[in-house]
């Protein structure tokens, strides 16, 4: 592992037991991904794509195998440590946005920092400045509920990047969005990591996601089965 | 941000916590109006019964209570008296006699001879009518006729005394007042005891098993016919509250008991009544319990609702990196939340409810009888009591059914949730 890396995984396999039938989610895959990347994982449902993402994000531990992000071994750490580690270094998001409903915008993205312990000053600048960014600051006090789901998933974006992390995973973060929304969103987030330098790594089978990813993780049956930059895919 | 998100979260499905504050308010309510009712049906109740005859405190001869004698006397118990009243607390406090006697009536129209019908046995009391007068509501207790006179009772010893008779005692003697009795009995020192007595008044202490056996003379009176000068039975003390009672006996018990005299309060001396009451009040405790477990019942379905609707954003707390805690108290806290809303507007129905059984109380019809006491109207009194049981029913409750949801949501597995919900 080098300096340059975000996530190294070797050997990794995880198995789920489904009603006593064992269900071989990700059969050893060994992977690396770089500091700056934004790289989208792709693969047909059920091809394992969004457990060997949860399992790079520490959200699920893998039945065999070693995973590091940031130069942290992640894959055998307490259940405690984890939880600390993805406040710290990893920031989500999720296919259906998943804020918290009671909260407003700007409640929604401060709420990783307040978990950190991060003073209220630095928080307010901060969530302003990235509201700015992803062109949502005029909704600020808005509840979920009041915006449309490009904008949700805007928040969403902000949420996961306010805290600053190693990495940013996204999990089909356009599966509910219409194309335009879709590619506003992705043209955003990609400009955002040109900007910032942070890594973002999704799982997609989404086209827009697909041309706009500058590398490209092909998973079938739980193994890679091949990478490719964007332009070769098209 | 615990807070926040608790707050609103208790009001994310409006109706359902109104109908969740509603059951708890309602448990609230209803424990502190039978807290209320209870305190000041009891209160009430000791108090009328300690006015009307025993006192609230009693001072006897050591061992006069277990075997009542007429020669177990407070002997210079005008010197017990001046002690009682140099105690702050004490109010008054009545000297009394006691004995027992046959009477017989003289009918009117009888004539001067020797004519006697209806006869009955009795427990003589005798009493000072100015101090009992201070000390107890016997004279507002007379139905006819009146209170003995002070005048008569310091006046010499006349041929012909008078008495009061317990209203039952008068309809088996067939008597009334101006009607002329004659008393047997025995006196301290071995000499018989007779003695002609004009009725003056017929009593109801609303007790009816005593006033079918007990007629009341002078102190003076029952002294120099029993041979107890200077002597009484018993000394009835009142306090000025009920709440002191227990403090004023031990203090009192402690300066007279070298002096061979016991003091006792009335949970002693009237330990059936003392406790018929303390069994009323388990029962009572069980009511309150039941209505607390079923405000239970009530909060532990909606937090349990609360928390199966809230798996995945549960799951998504897990994912961004909260920990365990943060979950668990958001949770308690949301349920606390709710009790302590619930205890606000208990309390303010409570208040309500308490002020307006205290002020006009319910009518009895047909009235109570407790302890052989008849009681025409009950009263509710607001005592602070009436509010933190059921403040601190209602959180312990919220808290501890509310724990293991919370703790089960804690536990929720990120990766498991927003894959499967």
């Amino acid at each position: 592992m080098t300096d340059k890396d975000v996530i190294v995984a070797e050997g990794v396999v995880k198995t789920y037991d489904d009603s006593g039938v064992p269900v071989h989610a990700v059969r050893g895959i060994d992977y690396t991904l770089s500091k700056g990347e934004f790289t989208a994982i792709i693969g047909p449902s059920g091809s394992g794509k969004t457990t060997f993402l949860n399992v790079l994000a520490g959200l699920d531990t893998p039945t065999e195998g070693k995973v590091w992000l940031s130069g942290k071994l992640i894959s055998d750490m307490s259940g405690r440590e984890l939880s600390d580690f993805r406040r710290d270094h990893i920031g989500f998001i999720f296919q259906a946005y998943n804020l918290f409903p009671v909260l407003t915008v700007e409640e929604n993205v401060e709420y990783v920092m307040l978990l950190q312990g991060v003073p209220p000053e630095e928080r307010h600048e901060r969530v302003l400045s990235i509201l700015e960014k992803v062109g949502i600051a005029e909704y600020a006090g808005r509840l979920p509920m009041q915006l449309s789901g490009g904008q949700q998933q805007r928040v969403a974006v902000a949420r996961a990047m306010v805290s600053r992390p190693s990495l940013v995973i996204a999990d089909e973060p356009t599966a509910n969005l219409d194309s335009k929304t879709s590619g506003a969103l992705l043209d955003m987030m990609r400009q955002l990591n040109e900007d910032t330098g942070m890594t973002f790594l999704f799982s997609t089978h989404d086209e827009i996601v697909m041309r706009r990813a500058r590398k490209i993780v092909i998973i079938r049956d739980g193994k890679i089965d091949g990478k490719a930059s964007s332009e070769e895919i098209q | 941000m615990l807070l926040k998100l608790a707050w609103r979260n208790v009001f994310r499905q409006k109706r359902r916590t109104i109908l969740t504050l509603l059951t708890m308010t309602g448990g609230f309510f209803l424990s502190s109006l039978s807290i209320g009712w209870m305190d000041g049906s009891y209160s009430s109740i000791i108090m009328f019964f300690t006015n009307n005859r025993t006192g609230q405190i009693q001072v006897h001869h050591e061992g006069y209570l277990e075997d009542p004698s007429i020669y177990s006397t407070v002997n210079d118990y005008q010197a017990v008296g001046a002690f009682l009243d140099s105690i702050p607390g004490v109010r008054s406090w009545a000297p009394r006699t006691y004995s027992g006697a046959l009477l017989a009536v003289r009918p009117r129209g009888a004539g001067s001879g020797n004519v006697f019908s209806n006869s009955a046995a009795a427990s003589v009391i005798g009493i000072d009518p100015v101090m009992e007068e201070a000390a107890t509501d016997f004279s507002d207790r007379i139905v006819i006729g009146e209170m003995l006179s002070a005048s008569a009772a310091d006046s010499s010893y006349s041929a012909t005394g008078q008495i009061i008779l317990g209203k039952e005692l008068s309809i088996i003697l067939e008597a009334s007042v101006g009607d002329s009795l004659v008393m047997l009995s025995q006196a301290a020192d071995g000499s018989s005891a007779d003695r002609m007595y004009v009725i003056r008044g017929i009593v109801s202490t609303g007790n009816t098993d005593i006033d079918r056996n007990t007629c009341y003379i002078t102190l003076s009176d029952a002294q120099i016919l029993f041979a107890l000068e200077g002597k009484v039975h018993e000394i009835a003390v009142m306090t000025h509250s009920l709440g002191t009672v227990d403090r004023l006996t031990g203090e009192i018990s402690t300066a007279l008991s070298e002096k061979d005299l016991e003091t006792d309060s009335w949970k002693t001396f009237a330990k059936e009544f003392y406790n018929g009451m303390k069994a009323d009040e388990a029962s009572l405790k069980v009511t309150i319990f039941v209505i607390v477990l079923v405000a239970a019942m009530g909060v532990l379905n909606t937090i349990l609702m609360m928390v199966l609707e809230r798996r995945r954003e549960f799951g998504v707390m897990k994912a961004l990196g909260t920990r365990p805690g943060f979950i668990i108290r958001m949770i308690v806290l949301e349920a606390n939340i709710m009790g302590i809303i619930s205890v606000i507007a208990g309390g303010i129905l409570s208040t309500a409810g308490l002020l307006l059984l205290s002020s006009h109380g319910l009518v009895m019809d047909p009235p109570l009888s407790y302890g052989g006491t008849v009681f025409r109207e009950m009263i509710a009194s607001i005592t602070p009591e009436c509010y933190w049981i059921p403040a601190i029913c209602v959180i312990i409750t919220a808290t501890t059914v509310s724990f293991l949801p919370a703790l089960k949501a804690a536990h929720t597995k990120a990766a498991k949730t927003l894959r499967t919900v």
